[in-house]
């Protein structure tokens, strides 16, 4: 075979295509994709018993006048959902985490199964930021994980790991932080959030550090947790 | 182009992207996040696709483009060595497929090689000899003329020669 570029024995080419290994889609990468390809798998369907011009009118009219907002909403509204679940969860660790201190690291295996999360590995802490507990929960009807990081002033952050759904993290809002480039929020009750996507989950950092510096470290939390994290999705 | 048939067709080059992804983010988990972010991208720019062109080569556009614009930073990029070429250590991958020992040092030499040339060269050469797209294709996903793709090509595949040259790989060196 000869090569089309340069009209010589392709060799390189056929070592190339020959030996170097391929690296095919996980089924979790596929499922993920076509949760994301298929969004409005599950949703009723219309009506067959209309006749079909009412249909259409009925259609055309619904499209216009709800569904074409609600679908430009739809993205918005499961960040903004996710941001209340992300804080509920801080709320709840902030409440009850001193009492469950003891959970881990046996709480873990439970947690994982419960949640339909795998950690392969996690940050369990340093000097300063401790994990201090893992939670199952629910996150948009789904199961998830919480965990629950304290820092060394006695500020709360709250990790939350949810199998799905696929958001598109937007870009507007999206900061450089290491080497990752995740959403950063500031919401007007007094948290901060940071959204992004690992191995095909939904993941959001929630803390009560707002302030200029407080962000700072709490990029720095961000980073050291998304460095040393690494989640499988179950199912 | 009907949204159904879109995702239909978007879904089949699934296995081609991750692959590029691997070979782009050289990890596992930023491969499998990238590959996502391009379905999502593809999905809310579907309309701007036109039918009649190459789906394929559209997708690798934006992955790569996304690539570019979210995943590359320039202190991940390995500094050159004195030679022109990348130091840094083996990459790192969690499920690599199931290879016999000779084989598999081999393809370690090769992928080693290959992460040794910088991206501009290395994309170039993959999509043209691993995914098999025309230069026209590979052009317009690295947004440049199809000459500079055929420098390029060529100059990836020079590198590689010489790089699997100091790797010793067997059977590659010339005959005296």
């Amino acid at each position: 075979m000869t090569n089309p570029v340069d009209n010589e024995p392709d060799e390189t080419g056929h070592l190339l295509r020959g030996a170097l290994p391929r690296w095919p889609a996980p089924a979790r990468l596929r499922r993920a994709v076509m949760e994301a390809l298929n969004p409005v798998e599950g949703r009723s369907r219309p009506s067959l018993w209309l006749p079909p011009a009412l249909a259409a009118l009925a259609a055309a009219m619904v499209m216009v006048l709800w569904l074409a907002p609600a679908l430009r909403r739809e993205n918005g509204n499961q960040m903004e959902y996710l941001s209340r679940a992300a804080i509920s969860e801080h709320a709840r660790a902030v409440l009850w985490s001193d009492t469950r201190a003891d959970l881990l690291p046996a709480a873990l295996p439970r947690v994982m199964e419960e949640s339909g999360v795998t950690l392969n590995w996690v940050f369990t802490g340093d000097d300063d930021l401790q994990l201090i507990g893992a939670v199952p929960t629910v996150v948009e009807g789904r199961r998830a994980m919480s965990l629950v990081y304290r820092d060394r002033d006695g500020h709360t952050v709250v990790y939350v790991i949810s199998p799905g759904p696929i958001v598109a993290i937007p870009e507007r809002g999206r900061v450089q932080i290491d080497r990752w480039r995740p959403l950063l929020r500031k919401e007007s009750d007094g948290f901060s959030l940071i959204v992004w996507r690992q191995a095909g989950l939904v993941c959001v950092m929630a803390s009560d550090l707002v302030s200029e510096g407080d962000v700072g470290r709490f990029k720095q939390y961000f980073a050291k947790v998304r460095a040393s994290t690494e989640l499988t999705k179950r199912y | 182009m009907a949204d159904d048939e879109f995702r239909q067709q978007a879904l089949q080059h699934l296995d081609a992207l991750h692959n590029l992804a691997v070979y782009l983010t050289r990890n596992g988990s930023e491969a499998e996040d990238l590959v996502q972010e391009t379905y999502v991208r593809a999905l809310r720019f579907s309309h701007r696709f036109q039918p009649g062109t190459h789906l394929r080569a559209w997708m690798f556009q934006i992955l790569r483009n996304t690539f570019l614009t979210f995943y590359r930073l320039r202190e991940r990029e390995p500094a050159l060595g004195e030679a022109g070429v990348a130091d840094g250590p083996a990459p790192m991958f969690h499920d690599a497929p199931a290879q016999d020992g000779e084989s598999q040092s081999a393809h370690m030499d090769l992928e080693g090689a290959l992460r040794r040339i910088p991206e501009e060269f290395r994309t170039p050469l993959m999509l043209a000899e691993i995914e098999g797209l025309s230069l026209d294709d590979v052009a317009r996903i690295m947004d440049c003329p199809v000459g500079t793709v055929k420098s390029r090509i060529f100059r990836a595949k020079e590198r590689l020669r010489t790089l699997l040259k100091d790797y010793g790989q067997p059977g590659r060196e010339q005959a005296p």
